[in-house]
């Protein structure tokens, strides 16, 4: 099943390469529009069907790999991975549908997403860490392609500067990883890379693994990987770039999917992985032991201060998205019931809203081939649908009640609260700033006198309305009645090493 | 005496072709591409009786001790063999414009391979020389090959003064170590050395090896000849001056460190891992500064040799099969990426500035994916070989404790990434400045390419057929 759904984009690919000739460009869109209507069927399937009250992975599949190293090809989801892999499915058929506008090379564009699909999908069921590193880089390839040849102006930089940081990173966690495997057995005891059998080994007493030191060193090998990614301030600069010059679809997936590969990695391998490591840096004793809350800290209001500082409507959204990862991080850094379920919660609304956020960005540049905010004003008046869908994102963004963006947050500041006191109430600023931000450019875009320049600006269409009511709904849903959402993963993180 | 000729089978199989080729070329010198097909042909039977040799598991030792035969030799075989064919196929359109005989260029393409071969299975010092000298002295004519291009000659010569050299701090080290031992076969120096354990004749002998190693894979500070005579020397015999004999003097590099000296371990292993991390560091930082892509693929394989330098420095027998599986990976692509700069030719000759690749990716397609993986791999990038290749290399290093030369070596592959990424943004991102006109595709490269593109992608994804090989293969 799950094999399925990772493969399946992979084979889009080939037939969209080798399938269809040059000049059929809408047979390529609707063919791969079809594909990836697949893994969304079968993560809706997973959804449904998923036993919410069992323990472990559910779906394994697993097999030898590289007999010689001991690595399987091994997947199976828990409550972490299923809705990140819901997300992602979803995110698939929206950004084919997003990309429909795309003239120049269209097969190899389609081409190249499946590829990403597939990474994606194969990152978050793998349970195999070296499948999983396998995956990992596999999104970093077409990513960097699809930036740098169907991307804005600095293309070229931002794509090269994107695989750079994320490389760098990963090497330094491909380090760790193989002094994970070699510190899992002996030359008697066969040495492994399956998550499930490390996460024991690290928890018993007297194992290499579970030595604090080494679990110390090795986090911060997997930290810097994951953080590049997520990403955590210092390790941010490549985002704003990357945003700014992919095309809107590539932002959705990069905002949507990429970021959560980090967070995901992070509450994965670093707190199931090496709890005593965690534990060093989260304890809150000292400048290590709040160092990770601290960086969540900085995240927010950074995040948050940049967005405010910003002219350009698609800088802002990808600064916001620094901000609201600081919520997955502080909440994470908690280390209790309260904080993990709005870490994961927050990680799965950010992919949601985001992903509405720079669809809309979108629509917008599409129509006046800029993206200044003090460029617009009034368009209100001209496109009242958009302005109402705008509104809607931008409310579930800043975290307004009633609307998904605002759990996430609230509990992982609830959960953070019990630890960390005055960075969480610093951290609320944060709120406050996104407020500010998203308010101020509502006010500055949609409201006000109409911009003579676009009397004949056209509303919002068809197809752009279809790439963002399901996820309208879905935060509308999701802030009502969130426990659909947490009754996924109740179980997982009630597994995972809380510290109460 | 008898001998036992099968033990020597891939070897005299070359011999015969040699012959072969030869005699042919005396008496006709207008079917030019019989010689190489005839070469290919010799070398792939070669390869399938050293494989075949390999999965029955035939040791021995044959003139009195002299020569070697093991897997360790015998895979190696098949490294050399694999390269040159794949070479062969990469030159004869190369070769197929210029109106000059070409017998003798596939000669002596032959006769290197031979003394690749003698190099893996010496198992005396004298015979690794030997091996040394005739792979090395067929190169320095094959580096200046086109007589007539002033940078080919220049190669050649260059080539011969510093190899000349290099093959001089060879024999003395060897002469030292004779000095040292009493003797100058492997095995026995082994044991001679634990009884007079760090006398200085053999320090010193064991010093000058390193120094004459370090020319022949160019290490750093010993690889200023490599960017000058890649550049120079005809592009198919680049790949091949960059891939077999690299890997033949790795063969004998690890063979004499790890077995002869391995008790005087603690004295060279120092040397060796400062060399890596040089080696890896240096070719990879000039790399960045090059804008030719041949000078830059010469630079590359400094770092390469590096990457293989690091399996050395682990100094265990998993160092050693990772050192051998990357060599086996290393061959294939880099003799692939110069196959894809031969593909790149237009009116003039090769385009070898990287800024003439601006455009190919959407109006030469297949070139820029043949490129795009060869320098991916290169890059050390999953699903392919190369990743799995320096995976199992930093694996073995970690394991005997290098763990800062493996963060050096991880490091330098993430700066590795730029520039192999600068030739593909070249490629896919960037609008061509001037209109090149370039050949249409040569149908025995595209041949070759495609054997290496499968070659690259298919031990990246299923590496066990490979590896188990490699694992079993180790003299430790």
């Amino acid at each position: 099943m799950l094999s399925l759904m990772i493969f399946i984009p992979l084979l889009g690919m080939l037939v969209v390469l080798f399938a269809i000739r040059r000049e059929q460009e809408e047979l390529a869109k609707r063919v791969t529009f079809i594909i990836t209507l697949i893994p969304l069927l079968i993560a809706v399937f997973l959804f449904i069907d998923y036993d919410r009250s069992a323990s472990g992975h559910q779906y394994e599949e697993d097999m030898m790999w590289i007999e010689a190293f001991n690595i399987r090809y091994h997947v199976g989801i828990d409550g972490l991975s299923v809705t990140l892999v819901l997300l992602t499915a979803l995110l698939g058929p929206i950004c084919v549908l997003a990309s429909w506008k795309i003239d120049k090379g269209i097969k190899a564009y389609l081409a190249l997403f499946l590829l990403l699909e597939t990474g994606m999908i194969g990152f978050f069921c793998a349970l195999d860490m070296f499948l999983f590193y396998v995956f990992f880089e596999l999104t970093l390839l077409p990513m960097y392609f699809l930036i740098g040849i169907w991307g804005g102006e600095r293309r070229e930089y931002a794509a090269i500067k994107f695989f750079l940081y994320t490389l760098f990173g990963s090497v330094l966690m491909l380090i760790a990883m193989i002094a994970v495997y070699l510190k899992s057995g002996t030359d008697d005891v066969a040495r492994t890379f399956d998550i499930p059998t490390l996460i024991n080994l690290a928890k018993t007493p007297g194992h290499a693994l579970a030595d604090p030191t080494f679990q110390i060193w090795a986090f911060l090998g997997f930290f810097i990987g994951f953080a590049v990614k997520v990403p955590i301030f210092p390790f941010h600069t490549w985002l704003p770039d990357a945003h700014v010059e992919a095309p809107t679809a590539i932002s959705v997936i990069l905002a949507g999917i990429l970021l959560k590969m980090g967070t995901y990695g992070l509450v994965r391998v670093n707190f199931a992985m090496l709890p005593e490591g965690m534990d060093f840096f989260c304890n809150g004793k000292g400048t290590w032991g709040n160092s990770l809350a601290i960086l969540g800290f900085i995240n927010i209001v950074y995040g948050s201060l940049c967005a405010l500082a910003q002219t350009d409507f698609k800088k802002l959204v990808a600064y916001s998205s620094i901000g609201h990862m600081g919520f997955v991080l502080i909440g994470l850094a908690a280390r209790n019931e309260s904080g993990l379920t709005g870490a994961i919660l927050q990680m799965f609304n950010h992919g949601v809203i985001s992903a509405m956020l720079f669809l809309l960005v979108g629509v917008v540049y599409d129509r006046a081939h800029h993206r200044e905010i003090n460029g617009f004003g009034g368009l209100g008046s001209k496109m009242p649908i958009y302005t109402g869908i705008t509104t809607l994102a931008f409310m579930a963004s800043l975290g307004l009640p009633g609307l998904s963006g605002f759990v996430g947050e609230a509990l992982s500041l609830l959960g953070a609260y019990s630890k960390f006191k005055v960075l969480t109430i610093l951290s609320t600023a944060g709120i406050v700033v996104g407020a500010a931000y998203f308010l101020w450019t509502l006010q500055r875009v949609f409201l006000g006198e109409l911009n003579p320049k676009y009397e004949a600006i056209t509303e919002i269409n068809g197809r752009e309305i279809a790439t963002l009511v399901p996820l309208g709904i879905l935060t509308i849903v999701l802030g009502i009645w969130p426990s659909i959402a947490i009754d996924m993963f109740r179980e997982a993180v009630s597994l995972l090493p809380l510290v109460q | 005496m008898t001998i036992n000729w099968q033990l020597l089978m891939p070897e005299l199989i070359i011999i015969l072709t040699f012959i072969l080729v030869a005699i042919f070329d005396l008496f006709n010198s207008i079917q030019k591409t019989v010689a190489a097909w005839l070469t290919i042909v010799g070398c792939a039977i070669a390869l399938y009786v050293s494989i075949d040799m390999l999965q029955v598991g035939m040791e021995g030792t044959e003139f009195s001790n002299m020569i070697q035969v093991d897997k360790y030799s015998l895979f190696f075989n098949v490294i050399f063999l694999v390269s040159t064919i794949l070479v062969v196929l990469i030159s004869m359109n190369y070769l197929g414009r210029t109106d000059r005989r070409q017998g003798e260029y596939y000669l002596l393409i032959l006769l290197a391979t031979l003394g690749m071969m003698l190099m893996a299975s010496g198992n005396e010092l004298i015979v690794v020389f030997l091996g040394l000298e005739l792979m090395s002295l067929s190169l320095y004519v094959l580096a200046g090959y086109f007589q007539r291009s002033m940078a080919s000659s220049e190669a050649g010569m260059k080539y011969l003064l510093l190899g000349a050299f290099a093959s001089g701090f060879f024999l003395y080290g060897i002469a030292l170590i004779y000095g040292g031992a009493g003797t100058t076969s492997i095995p026995k120096i082994a044991s001679a050395i634990t009884v007079n354990a760090t006398s200085p004749l053999l320090l010193s002998g064991m010093f000058l090896l390193v120094v004459g190693f370090g020319f022949k894979v160019a290490l750093v500070p010993f690889h200023q000849w490599a960017p000058d005579v890649y550049e120079g020397a005809p592009t198919s015999i680049a790949a091949f001056i960059s891939a077999g004999p690299k890997a033949a003097g790795f063969a004998a590099f690890l063979r004499i460190f790890l077995e002869a000296l391995q008790n005087i371990q603690s004295e060279w292993i120092v040397v060796v891992t400062i060399l890596a991390a040089l080696t890896m560091t240096v070719g990879n930082l000039v790399a960045i500064a090059q804008r030719n892509i041949k000078r830059m693929l010469a630079y590359s394989s400094i770092a390469h040799a590096g990457y293989v330098l690091v399996g050395l420095a682990a100094a265990n027998k998993d160092g050693i099969s990772s050192a051998m599986f990357y060599l086996l990976i290393y061959c294939i692509m880099n003799i692939g990426a110069f196959g894809a700069v031969i593909l790149a030719r237009t009116e003039d000759g090769e385009s070898l500035m990287i800024s003439d690749y601006a455009g190919l990716g959407f109006k030469k397609p297949l070139l820029a994916l043949f490129m795009t993986l060869m320098l991916l791999s290169l890059a050390g990038f999953p699903p392919t070989a190369g990743f799995v290749g320096k995976f199992y290399i930093f694996r073995s290093a970690v394991e005997s404790g290098q763990i800062w030369l493996v963060i050096i070596g991880a490091i330098n592959t993430a700066i590795s990434a730029f520039y192999y990424l600068r030739v593909v943004v070249a490629m896919y991102m960037r609008e061509p400045e001037e209109e090149l006109d370039f050949h249409p595709y040569p149908s025995l490269l595209i041949v070759a390419l495609t054997l290496a593109a499968i070659g690259v992608v298919l031990i990246g994804i299923l590496p066990s057929y490979f590896l188990s090989p490699a694992q079993i293969s180790t003299f430790l």
